[in-house]
């Protein structure tokens, strides 16, 4: 539904010029829930006001329906984008906001009015139509900016990271409130944001983003899998990095070797889960290893539990704590550790910004 | 930045002061508007209240002319320079930036920082030719200069309200299907109007209240409520100039409550 070829963006000229994205290609899919993640600076935003029309390409095109929209003005193409800082209109009540897009489309009142109370009564605000939207909380603020975008039904819904003026529990809700309203409607959302737990678990599809180029663009499930590569690994969830030799389809890290079919050969980067550090030897088909216990850190659920290898690369262990103790270690401790196989991966260093 | 324990209210004499400085500046215009109601011809001598000299000034039509003058003049040029202000904001603030921008915010300041009296002698040549060659003398050469130098302050005001605005705002109507022309109809401007306002009464009051380049650029017998008071003052010095000034006071107290209302109400 939406094609992104080679959309590239420039900003200043000559000595100054900085690559905000580097030709960044992909497509999105029509009712997807797709997030842009990535750090600041890292091109998400660019690539949405890209796409909302705000700024122009230096290159490449943007199809949505078989169209090609780069050129086009923001007020003509059917996207709407709900603001990291809302931009609700502070003269207007919040009927009047809701109401904003309909009215400059030219919409008959008839038409208009019933509109606005049907969004309304979807973000669950139809009782507060006649405030001023500066009366408002965030949490009000935010689903008001949602109607507003949401009223003349766009094919694509953008969303600059609009859950990170709320606190924390706003937040939580609003996740879930905003998946109920991308089901309900049907309809096409892209979502940026920083926070990666929040892309876990609201999209369909994630773009990993870093220094302009798109990492990894994979389901959630797939990039804490299987991250493509070491930045991806580092920030989605947590992350043990080793570095080991392959030769041969077996990989040896100090004392320890195990089979790892798809290891080229040479120096490798293998990334294992914090999760899937089991502290004990004997786990059938892992890299066993040796080492110190640096620190124990209790998480309620679960407990960290600090190593320092032999070679002096430190793991972290995310162990869950049992109804009664459960196995006890204590810091300054040596024991056998393994990291099994089929939890190994091998990542490549990540695509930097040239 | 002061440290936040810094409280200048606490200094020694702070008060005192603060009250002396009031008493100053406001002592003699109290003076002035009691003496409007003295019912003696002699400024300074008092003889009993009175409102004989307000009955006297509004039925003095070398006053009234005045009046109806410095209105004109007023009204013409506050409104010519808060349109064409605005317009200059919009064009510093809300385009790419582009060559020569930091000229035009000089150009159009320039009136603020030139002494006026350079910028009359200047004036009253170029402007005396004119009148000859045309033999036009009317009030258009005094509108136009009271344009010219109330521009600075009516694009002030709307200059800083259009640099404080939130952009994202008018970002969010374009994608909200509005054109250029509707953002502004129903976002910018409903959000300016306060600072068009409030730049509209300054150029006004500055505009009545000029004297040197109307005195420099009128033609004969063409008085303004300032060149009218200066002539009163050097000729017939009566009580009757209490009463007058103390209405172009009020006149002035009124636009700019009315200015400070207006503002404050949106905010």
């Amino acid at each position: 539904m939406l094609d992104i070829r080679g959309l590239s963006k420039r900003f200043g000229y000559g000595k100054g010029e900085v690559t905000a994205l580097h030709e960044v290609s992909f497509s999105i899919a029509e009712g997807e829930f797709f997030t842009l993640l990535g750090p600041s600076g890292c091109g998400k935003t660019t690539l949405l006001r890209l796409i909302a029309g705000f700024t122009g390409p230096s290159g490449g095109s943007l199809v949505l329906d078989g169209k090609d929209i780069a050129a086009m003005p923001p007020n003509q193409r059917p996207v709407n984008t709900v603001f990291q800082s809302y931009a609700l209109f502070p003269h207007m009540t919040v009927g009047q906001n809701v109401a904003f897009a309909l009215e400059a489309q030219g919409r008959p009142r008839s038409e208009i009015d019933p509109a606005v109370d049907k969004m309304l009564t979807l973000v669950q605000l139809l009782h507060l139509k006649n405030r001023k939207s500066s009366e408002l909380s965030g949490g009000q603020q935010q689903r008001v900016a949602l109607a507003r975008a949401l009223v003349a039904k766009p094919r694509i819904l953008l969303l600059d990271e609009p859950l990170s003026a709320l606190d924390m529990k706003l937040r939580k809700d609003m996740q879930i409130e905003l998946k109920r309203l991308q089901r309900e409607t049907g309809l096409t959302f892209i979502f940026v944001t920083h926070d990666q737990e929040e892309a876990l678990t609201m999209s369909d599809r994630i773009a990993v983003m870093s220094g302009g180029h798109v990492q990894q663009i994979a389901t959630p499930r797939e990039l804490y899998d299987r991250p493509a590569n070491r930045f991806v690994a580092g920030f989605i969830g947590e992350s043990n990095f080793l570095s080991a030799k392959a030769s041969a389809g077996v990989v040896e890290v100090g004392e320890g070797r195990v089979a790892l079919a798809d290891a080229p050969d040479g120096p490798v980067t293998l990334m294992i889960r914090p999760e899937h550090v089991v502290l004990s030897a004997n786990a059938p088909d892992a890299l066993e290893l040796q080492a110190t216990v640096a620190q124990l850190v209790f998480f309620g659920t679960d407990t960290h539990v600090h190593l320092v290898l032999a070679d002096g690369t430190r793991l972290v262990a995310r162990v869950q704590n049992a109804l009664h103790g459960g196995q006890s270690l204590n810091e300054g401790e040596r024991i056998t550790i393994s990291l099994p196989a089929k939890a190994l991966r091998v990542v490549r260093d990540e695509e930097v910004a040239a | 930045m002061a440290k936040r324990s810094f409280d200048v209210t606490r200094l020694p004499g702070t008060a005192v002061l603060a009250v002396a400085c009031f008493v100053i500046l406001y002592i003699p215009m109290a003076i002035l508007v009691a003496y409007s109601f003295n019912s003696g011809k002699v400024i300074g001598n008092w003889e009993g209240l009175s409102l004989k000299w307000y009955g006297s000034a509004i039925h003095n039509q070398a006053f009234l002319d005045a009046a109806i003058n410095s209105l004109i003049l007023a009204v013409t040029a506050s409104v010519v320079s808060t349109v064409f202000a605005t317009m200059a904001a919009l064009a510093t603030t809300r385009t790419e930036k582009f060559r020569g921008e930091g000229a035009i915010h000089i150009i159009l300041n320039q009136p603020l920082m030139v002494p006026e009296i350079v910028l009359a002698i200047a004036l009253v040549i170029i402007i005396g030719q004119i009148k000859q060659m045309t033999g036009y003398n009317g009030l258009g050469f005094l509108i136009a200069a009271h344009t010219t130098f109330c521009i600075p302050f009516a694009y002030l005001p709307i200059r800083a309200r259009l640099e404080g605005m939130d952009l994202s705002l008018e970002t969010a109507a374009a994608d909200l299907y509005a054109g250029r022309f509707y953002t502004f109809r129903r976002v910018t401007l409903p959000l300016l109007a306060p600072a068009i306002l409030s730049g509209f009464m300054l150029a006004f009051v500055v505009s009545l209240d000029d004297l040197v380049m109307s005195d420099f650029l009128k033609s004969p017998g063409q008085d303004t409520l300032p060149t009218y008071l200066m002539g009163e003052l050097r000729r017939n010095l009566t009580s009757e100039i209490y009463a007058i000034s103390s209405l172009l006071l009020l006149l002035s107290v009124l636009i700019v409550a009315g200015s400070w209302v207006a503002t404050r109400k949106k905010d």
